[in-house]
C-alpha cells in the first residue's frame, strides 16, 4: 500500500500537468513514431561496429515530455528521431532509462525540449482483466490512425527480450494488421495505456503485450532519477508435484511448495540465507503450489516469480516461509538486484563496446551470452563445452576470485603470433604470472613482462605460449594504426 | 575427416545387400588359372551381434559383412579387427573352392584393427604357402590389392603406387594413431583385410579409406611395421596393445617461446603442454619442458624425427615398444638439459572416447531407471545433449576426471512406470551420489542401491540441486512389474 502513496507523489507534477489539459489521450495525440538507427558491435573484431540498421515503432507519449517505448526498440542505438505523424515534424531523442530486461525505455527530446507540448500524455490502466477489449494503436503511412480492437485473454510470467529475464505479460486475441513502422504498438483501454504490444503471431493471431502494471513498476523506479531494476530472488527451483519427493520433504497435503534447487551468490535469496534444499511455501502469506503458481486475484495462476519482480522493488522486504529439513520457517528478505554486469559472463551487452585488450595480435575477451550465441542458434551445442559449463555453473569460476572469465578469443596473424595463428576461445588464467579475473587485469599485466617474454597461460592445451614483449608492443602500435584502438576497458 | 573414413567402415559391413543386388550385372570372360597364386588370400565371412546399448539387456543386432584376409603362417589368417569385430560366426572361403570353413578368433587388436584367426580344421590350407612379409615401400613404388571387395564375388585385384606416408587416424576405434600408407590403389568395402603386394611380398594390409564423394584414389593401408609389431606381441599367446607416452606436446615455432625456454634458434624440440598423470610420462615430463631427443634421435620442434630415412612421427619410437620397455629421453628444462628414462604402458582413460568392440554392455535398472557407464558407444547410441555429459565426455581425460570418477555413470533412460512417472527431466544426467555414498563406478550405484536400510533412496544429479527419491517401500513391486512389462530379462550386468 505505501508504494502506492509513492507512486502519486512521485508522479504528482506530471500527473497535474496533464490534468489542466483535461483531455483524454488519442491516436494522433498520444502516439509518436520513433525511429532508431542502430548499430551494434562486432564480437569477432571488437574494436569495430557492424553494419547499421534502421527500426520503425511507436511510443507512448508520457507525462513530462517523455516517451515510452520498448529495450527493443533502441538497442545499440547510434541516432534516436521522435516524428509527429500527423505534421511529420522531427526532433532528436535521446535514452533517458532503459531496462533491457524488463524491455523498456523512455526517450526524451535532447534539445526542443517543447516538442512534445501539443501531445496529449497517456494515463497508465494497469487494472487489465481477462476479456477485456483493448484496442492497438498505429497509424497508416499517410498518418491517419487506426485502431485495432483486441480481447485480452490470459497472462503469464514469461520471457520477454532477455532469455533470463521473465516478466507478466499479457496475451490478446484478434487479428491485427501490422502498418508500416510499427515495431512497438501501444495498447490502449478506455484512452488509457495499457501495454505495450512486444509480439503478435499472425499464424495464431496472439498478441503478446507488456502490461501497464510492470510499466508503471519501470516507471516509479524511474521517478527518483536513480534507476534500480527489478529485484531478483536469485534462485533454481523444481516443482514438488511428485508424492514420494512429497512425502521425503515431508509436506502436507495442504501445502504446495517449490523446491529450491540453486542459490545464485549475490541476490536476494542468498542474502536471506535461504539455501538449497529449502521448500519455498508462501511469499507474503501467498501460498505457492507444487507447480510454483500463487493464485492471482485477477489472472487465477501465475508463477510465483511475479511476486518478486512485477510487485516489489528492491528494498522492499518479504516474508517467506519455507520448510527446511520438515520444520517450517519464516524467513524475512530483503529484496535486492544482483546487476547483470555482476555476472561472471554477462548475459547481455548493449550500448557498450565489448571489453578486450589485444597483446601483439593476440585478442582477449571477457565471456559474455553474446559472445557465445555467435556459434549459432543451436550455441548451447556448438560454443565450446568449457565456456558452456562455466555459463551454467559461474560459481567454480567465482568461488576461485574470477570477477570475468578472460578467453583469448582469436589471434590475428602477425610477426609475433608465428605460430600461434590457431589459438582461438582458450580460457586464460595468468599473464607474466599475474592471475587474470577480468580485463583490467590483462591490462595491467601486459605492462610486467619479464626478460623481454609476455607469458601467457591458458587452463587447457598449449598451456603455455610467449611472446616477445618488445615486437609485441611495436605490432600494438601498428594495430592501433590500422584499427584505430587496441582495448576498451570499460 | 574421421567421419569419412567411419562411413567407408559402414560400408564394408553393410556390403552384402549390396553385393547380391548387381551380381548379374557383370560378367567376367577372362577366367585364367592364375588364381592359385591367389590361395593364400581368402574371403572372410562375418556374422556378428552388435550390442545393444539402448536397451543393453537384449542380446543385441544380426548383423554381417564380410572382407578379406590372408594367409602369414600355418592355419594363421590376418585381417582387420573392423572385419571380424563383435563376432559370432566367420567362415573362411578359399579361391575355386566353394565350401565354407569355420574359423575363429585367436587375437584380435581393435588398437591396431589387425586380427589373427585360425581354421578349426586347417586341412584345406595343408600346401599352401603364406606370405612373407616385406619392408616399408618406398613412395611412388607400385603396389597390388588383391581382395574380395564389393562389385562382384570373385578375387579382385587392383593396383596403384604409394603416395604417402604419414601418421594417422585408424577409424576402427578413432582414437588410435599409427602409421599409415596412402595408395591410390582402389581399396572398396570388402578389401578390408586383404593384403597389399610388392615383389610378391606383403607391404600392407588394406584397411580404410575415403568415400568418392570426399576425395578420389585414396585407400589406407597398415604397413608393416604395424603387422609386424601384432605379430610380435602376440608371440606370447597374448595381445598387451599400444603404449603411449600420454602427452600432447606443442611446436616450437615461435622465436619468443624458443628464446624463453632458453633454446637456440635450430629447429629442435618440441614443448610439453601436459603429460598425463597416470600415464607413462606422468610425473616426468612437465608443462613448459622441451622434448630435444628421444631414444637418442633429435626431435624437430615440428614433433618429427629421423627415422630410416624418413621424417616420421616422434611418437613411430614409442609405436615399436611394448608395455615396461624403456625409452631415453631428453629434455630441456630451466635452461638445463637432463636425460631422463621412461618406462612405457598403457593409459586406458583414453578409452572413455574409443569405439569398443567384443564387450557387452554393462548397466543397472532400477525402479525403470537405467544406468550406465558413459563411453563413445554410449554416446553413439544416445543422443545425449545435457552439459555435464558432455563435459565429462570431452573432458574426462583433459579435466582428470577420471582420477575422480573411473566411471561416469549415466541415467540413460527411463522405462516410465508409476514409480518413476515425474522423473522423464533426469534423462541423461549423471550420478553423482546414492543415499550418500559417491558414484564411482557402476558397481557403486548397485551396492548403494542394494543396501536395504533406509526409507528413501536419494539419487542426486550432477548439476540438479533437486536430487531422485524414491520410496524403498515400493521398489520390489515395481522392480518386477518393469522386468514383465519391459521384458528386462536381468536386471543388471556389471561385467564378469
Amino acid at each position: 500500500m505505501t508504494k502506492f502513496f509513492i507512486l502519486l507523489s512521485a508522479f504528482g507534477i506530471s500527473v497535474s500537468l496533464w490534468s489542466e489539459k483535461l483531455e483524454a489521450a488519442s491516436v494522433d495525440k498520444s502516439v509518436i513514431r520513433v525511429n532508431t538507427t542502430m548499430q551494434s558491435y562486432n564480437l569477432i573484431q571488437p574494436w569495430e561496429k557492424g553494419a547499421s540498421s534502421t527500426r520503425i515503432g511507436l511510443g507512448a507519449v508520457l507525462p513530462g515530455g517523455k516517451v515510452l517505448v520498448t529495450a527493443q526498440m533502441v538497442t545499440d542505438a547510434t541516432y534516436i528521431e521522435l516524428e509527429k505523424p500527423d505534421t511529420a515534424a522531427k526532433t532528436t531523442a535521446q535514452v533517458i532509462t532503459v531496462d533491457y530486461e524488463a524491455n523498456l525505455a523512455l526517450l526524451k527530446p535532447i534539445n526542443d525540449n517543447d516538442f512534445l507540448s501539443d501531445r496529449l500524455p497517456f494515463e497508465l490502466d494497469t487494472n487489465l482483466s481477462p476479456k477485456d477489449k483493448v484496442e492497438a494503436w498505429q497509424f497508416e503511412a499517410s498518418g491517419t490512425p487506426v485502431t485495432t480492437q483486441i480481447t485480452v485473454s490470459k497472462a503469464e510470467v514469461r520471457q520477454s527480450f532477455i532469455d533470463t529475464a521473465r516478466f507478466l505479460q499479457i496475451q490478446a486475441n484478434g487479428p491485427v494488421q501490422y502498418r508500416s513502422g510499427s515495431f512497438t504498438l501501444p495498447i490502449a483501454k478506455n484512452n488509457k495505456l495499457a501495454g505495450l504490444l512486444i509480439s503478435y503471431s499472425s499464424k495464431d493471431q496472439i498478441s503478446n503485450i507488456l502490461p501497464a502494471s510492470i510499466i508503471e513498476h519501470f516507471l516509479k523506479d524511474t521517478a527518483d532519477g536513480k534507476y534500480t531494476g527489478f529485484p531478483n530472488l536469485g534462485i533454481m527451483y523444481s516443482q514438488t508435484l511428485d508424492e514420494q519427493f512429497r512425502n521425503y520433504l515431508k509436506l502436507d497435503q495442504e501445502n504446495g511448495g517449490v523446491f529450491v534447487s540453486k542459490v545464485i551468490e549475490g541476490a536476494s535469496a542468498a542474502a536471506a540465507s535461504i539455501k538449497s534444499g529449502d521448500v519455498i511455501l508462501s511469499i507474503n502469506g501467498k501460498g505457492i503450489d507444487s507447480r510454483g503458481n500463487y493464485n492471482d486475484p485477477v489472472w487465477g495462476k501465475l508463477s510465483f516469480s511475479h511476486l518478486v519482480r512485477g510487485k516489489a522493488f528492491t528494498g522492499d522486504s518479504m516474508k517467506i516461509k519455507i520448510l527446511r529439513e520438515g520444520q517450517k520457517k519464516e524467513i524475512d528478505l530483503e529484496l535486492i538486484r544482483r546487476p547483470a554486469e555482476d555476472y561472471l559472463i554477462d548475459p547481455y551487452m548493449f550500448d557498450r563496446g565489448p571489453k578486450f585488450s589485444i597483446i601483439g595480435g593476440l585478442v582477449f575477451q571477457e565471456l559474455s551470452v553474446p559472445f557465445l550465441k555467435l556459434f549459432g542458434n543451436d550455441w548451447q551445442s556448438r560454443a565450446p563445452i568449457k565456456m558452456l559449463m562455466a555459463h551454467a555453473s559461474p560459481e567454480m569460476y567465482e568461488k576461485k576470485g574470477r570477477r570475468k572469465l578472460v578467453i583469448l578469443t582469436r589471434t590475428i596473424p602477425t610477426p609475433v603470433t608465428l605460430g600461434y595463428e590457431r589459438l582461438s576461445t582458450l580460457i586464460v588464467t595468468k599473464i607474466n604470472s599475474v592471475p587474470i579475473n577480468d580485463i583490467q587485469d590483462v591490462d595491467k599485466a601486459a605492462s610486467m613482462p619479464a626478460n623481454g617474454q609476455h607469458r601467457i597461460e591458458f587452463d587447457s592445451y598449449p598451456k603455455l605460449i610467449f611472446l616477445d614483449a618488445v615486437l609485441a608492443a611495436q605490432v600494438n602500435a601498428a594495430l592501433e594504426q590500422r584499427i584505430g584502438i587496441t582495448k576498451r576497458l570499460k | 575427416m574421421k567421419s569419412s573414413i567411419f562411413s567407408f567402415i559402414i560400408t564394408i559391413l553393410a556390403w552384402d545387400l549390396a553385393a547380391a543386388e548387381d551380381k548379374n550385372e557383370k560378367e567376367n570372360t577372362n577366367q585364367t588359372n592364375n588364381s592359385s597364386r591367389y590361395e593364400a588370400v581368402v574371403r572372410i565371412e562375418n556374422s556378428s551381434l552388435n550390442p545393444d546399448y539402448r536397451s543393453p539387456w537384449n542380446t543385441g543386432r544380426d548383423s554381417g559383412g564380410n572382407g578379406t584376409g590372408w594367409l602369414v603362417g600355418e592355419n594363421k589368417f590376418l585381417t582387420n579387427a573392423h572385419v571380424v569385430s563383435n563376432s559370432r560366426i566367420i567362415y573362411i572361403k578359399k579361391v575355386g573352392d566353394a565350401k565354407p570353413y569355420r574359423a575363429k578368433i585367436v587375437h584380435i587388436a581393435h588398437d591396431c584393427d589387425l586380427a589373427m584367426l585360425e581354421l578349426e580344421d586347417p586341412s584345406a590350407f595343408e600346401g599352401v604357402p603364406p606370405f612373407d612379409i616385406g619392408k616399408l615401400p618406398q613412395l611412388d613404388t607400385t603396389v597390388k590389392v588383391i581382395g574380395y571387395p564389393i562389385g562382384g564375388e570373385r578375387i579382385s585385384i587392383t593396383s596403384g603406387v604409394v603416395s604417402r606416408i604419414d601418421f594417422l587416424s585408424y577409424s576402427h576405434t578413432s582414437v588410435d594413431l599409427h602409421l599409415t600408407i596412402q595408395i591410390d590403389a582402389a581399396i572398396n568395402p570388402g578389401n578390408s583385410g586383404g593384403p597389399v603386394i610388392q615383389n610378391g611380398k606383403v607391404v600392407g594390409v588394406a584397411f580404410q579409406g575415403y568415400s568418392g564423394n570426399i576425395a578420389q584414389n585414396t585407400g589406407y593401408m597398415i604397413p608393416t611395421p604395424v603387422i609386424r609389431r601384432f605379430l610380435k606381441d602376440v608371440e606370447d599367446d597374448n595381445y598387451d596393445h599400444y603404449v603411449d607416452l600420454s602427452m600432447s606436446d606443442f611446436p616450437l615455432i615461435n622465436p619468443a617461446q624458443r628464446k624463453a625456454l632458453g633454446l637456440a634458434n635450430d629447429g629442435i624440440g618440441i614443448m610439453v603442454a601436459a603429460a598425463e598423470e597416470d600415464g607413462s610420462a606422468g610425473g616426468i615430463l612437465k608443462t613448459g619442458d622441451v622434448l630435444l631427443a628421444i631414444d637418442g634421435r633429435p626431435v624437430k620442434s615440428n614433433g618429427l624425427i629421423n627415422y630410416e630415412g624418413e621424417d616420421v612421427n616422434m611418437n613411430e619410437i614409442v609405436e615399436r615398444k611394448f608395455a615396461g620397455d624403456v625409452i631415453k629421453l631428453k629434455i630441456w628444462r630451466q635452461n638445463k638439459s637432463i636425460d631422463t628414462k621412461v618406462t612405457l604402458k598403457r593409459f586406458l582413460p583414453y578409452l572413455i572416447a574409443a569405439k569398443k568392440y567384443d564387450e557387452k554392455p554393462r548397466y543397472i535398472m532400477f525402479s525403470g531407471l537405467v544406468f550406465q557407464p558413459l563411453d563413445r558407444n554410449l554416446m553413439a547410441a544416445h543422443v545425449m545433449k545435457n552439459l555435464q555429459v558432455r563435459y565429462h565426455f570431452d573432458s574426462y581425460v583433459s579435466a582428470d576426471i577420471y582420477k575422480d570418477r573411473p566411471e561416469v555413470i549415466v541415467l540413460t533412460s527411463i522405462l516410465p512406470d508409476s514409480i518413476n512417472s515425474y522423473f522423464s527431466n533426469f534423462k541423461h544426467s549423471i550420478v553423482d551420489e546414492v543415499n550418500g555414498v559417491k558414484v564411482k563406478t557402476l558397481k557403486d550405484v548397485h551396492n548403494a542401491l542394494a543396501k536395504d536400510k533406509d526409507d528413501y533412496i536419494i539419487i542426486s544429479l550432477l548439476g540438479n540441486g533437486r536430487p531422485i527419491v524414491i520410496q524403498r517401500a515400493k521398489v520390489e513391486a515395481a522392480q518386477k512389474r518393469i522386468q514383465e512389462k519391459y521384458n528386462v530379462i536381468k536386471d543388471h550386468y556389471l561385467g564378469d
